[in-house]
């Protein structure tokens, strides 16, 4: 019974699935590859990406989650084995990542269905500190500056990840989009190296998806005591079945919800060509990529997409990006983690003769 | 390499035997025209003239169908295909332009004012030097595209060849209505006028629809 608490994670993993497709909008929007079968590649890599490489950055969210309440530390775990209320922490984590994920899930959905890119990322960072703000002690120096200095460099990347992707597209574009050009003989080839461009960059960007997207989604129900105790204290104890979960979550959202936000992203912010649209899918796959070694942590695929194809627009000029749009996307994202923050503080708060 | 492939494909030299056909509707045309502002063509040659034409005309659309039907097993991106049966359903209508006037002529047993034949046979004389641009363009456009993404000035030119047009159409328009015919007929050959020069402005439409085709796909 306690294991259909999952559904709140893997409602969390098909909202980023069916919000991080948009990252292959400009395929779909420049009519090269179809929707259909985008979408059917994606899921395909999304799930492989995750099974192999998506345990990786399970312990980097897990960190998060220890010290503002949301995972239970190993102290914890061990003093309910001592008191053998193991089944009862096992319920209560179980329960507190469904709070979680529920508050992030309903989020990401709400601001989906305005048809707006919304990083879940941040949706599921807002809820574990609106949910620490009630349950962990801020007002402690101690607590206080520890929380702070992670919450900082999770929040650094909104700033960093997009702006960097924004670089990376901008020079991609001016130098191998260029360097391609010059390269180009009939019409004909140019059609086969755009085609095979787009399929290359969907398969390499749903790959980097799985892998660093799948642990947002089920990393709060991982036991990550379970290695010392042996006693499992949360519904998963196997990191790899834990992040292909999340894989096959995100891979369902892609297939069936995906097509609003993927015309927004690919149509709408900024005028780019066919080929424009295949880099900015690589400079997104590079940034994800660059970002995650340099910081550590899972960034936001939306965001670094959004950035990239502002840099794919600035290409040609100031005038041929849609601020209008962008501006809806930037409110988007400040509303993402304070919307998902304040959810989990009035459910920790209508819950805490539970969970106090 | 498939940057190095240069061979013509099959759509290719389908959209190059439809430029061909329209082309040779032009030519029957420029002779239709020649014997239209000869005051001693007989009505009969006229009606010949614009039979072959006509002719002209359906082995160009036969060759647009084909084309069209070559598209399906090609690996043209669904982009590409749209703008190729554009450009090629554009220069059709080169073809349809050139048997509607003829028709209409002949139709109407309607003959040009004298001292207008100069500068007919200039307008239709100068629509076929810019057709032979366009083939130019649409050759360049398949066979050499990064080139063509680079520069694409030969598409001015075709545009150059509208202005001049342009320029003996505005002047014929006005000494037309100061014609002593009446106004009916004065409408008549302006209707025939617009018409002729008309052609002119499909190419043109043609290059300015491959300019866009080059902008979204330039880098």
């Amino acid at each position: 019974m306690v294991y259909l608490l999952l559904a709140a994670g893997l409602f969390m993993g098909w909202s980023l699935g069916s919000n991080d497709a948009c990252t292959f909008g400009t395929a779909v929007t420049t009519r090269v590859v179809k929707y259909r079968t985008a979408v059917i590649i994606i899921a395909v890599c999304v799930v492989i990406g995750a099974f192999v490489g998506g345990s990786g950055n399970i312990g980097k969210l897990a960190e998060l989650a220890t010290s503002n309440k949301v995972i239970a530390s190993s102290d914890v775990v061990n003093e309910a084995i001592a008191t053998g209320d193991v089944a009862l922490l096992q319920l209560k984590s179980a329960l507190k990542a469904a709070i979680i994920f529920a508050c992030a899930g309903l989020t990401v959905f709400g601001i989906n269905f305005f048809k707006l890119p919304v990083s879940s990322n941040q949706a599921i960072t807002g809820a574990i500190i609106g949910w620490g703000l009630f349950y962990s002690n801020y007002s402690d120096p101690e607590i206080l500056s520890t929380n702070l200095s992670q919450i900082a460099v999770f929040v650094s990347t909104w700033l960093l990840n997009p702006l960097s992707a924004g670089i990376i597209s901008f020079i991609l574009i001016s130098t191998l989009g260029k360097f391609l050009e010059k390269r180009l003989s009939t019409l004909g080839s140019y059609d086969a190296i755009i085609r095979t461009g787009y399929i290359i960059a969907i398969i390499l960007g749903s790959l980097s998806i799985g892998i660093n997207s799948s642990a947002n989604v089920t990393a709060l129900y991982f036991d990550h005591a379970f290695a010392e105790t042996g006693v499992a204290a949360n519904l998963l104890t196997n990191p790899v079945l834990t992040a292909g979960l999340g894989g096959i979550a995100i891979a369902l959202g892609v297939l069936t919800y995906s097509k609003k936000v993927m015309m927004t992203v690919g149509g709408k912010i900024a005028n780019i060509s066919q080929m424009d649209g295949f880099l900015v899918i690589i400079a997104m796959a590079l940034t994800v990529v660059l970002m995650g070694k340099v910081l550590g942590i899972p960034v936001s695929n939306t965001q670094a997409t959004v950035g990239a194809v502002l840099g794919a627009g600035l290409t040609r000029g100031v005038n041929q990006v849609n601020f209008g749009v962008l501006k809806s996307i930037g409110l988007a994202w400040v509303c993402s983690p304070t919307i998902a923050g304040l959810l989990a503080y009035a459910v920790a708060f209508f819950t805490q003769g539970f969970f106090g | 390499m498939l940057t190095k492939n240069r061979k013509p494909d099959t759509v290719h030299i389908l959209l190059l035997e439809q430029l061909r056909d329209v082309e040779s509707c032009l030519l029957y045309f420029e002779s239709f025209m020649r014997a239209a502002c000869t005051p001693e063509t007989v009505h009969e040659t006229l009606k010949s003239l614009a039979a072959n034409i006509s002719e002209a005309e359906a082995k160009a659309d036969i060759s647009l169908r084909k084309m069209i039907d070559s598209l399906q097993g090609h690996a043209y991106l669904p982009s590409t295909r749209e703008d190729i049966i554009s450009v090629a359903t554009m220069c059709d209508k080169i073809a349809n332009a050139c048997e509607g006037i003829s028709n209409h002529i002949v139709f109407q047993h309607f003959s040009f004012p004298a001292q207008f034949s100069d500068d007919l046979l200039k307008i239709v004389s100068i629509t076929h030097d810019q057709f032979e641009v366009l083939e130019k363009s649409i050759t360049r456009l398949f066979a050499n595209f990064g080139e063509m993404l680079r520069d694409h000035s030969i598409l001015d030119e075709i545009r150059s060849f509208e202005s001049m047009v342009d320029v003996i159409e505005v002047k014929l328009s006005e000494e037309t209505y100061s014609l002593d015919i009446e106004l009916a007929a004065q409408m008549q050959l302006a209707k025939h006028l617009d018409s002729l020069c008309d052609i002119s402005d499909i190419i043109e439409n043609i290059a300015d629809k491959m300019q866009i085709m080059l902008i979204t796909r330039k880098a």
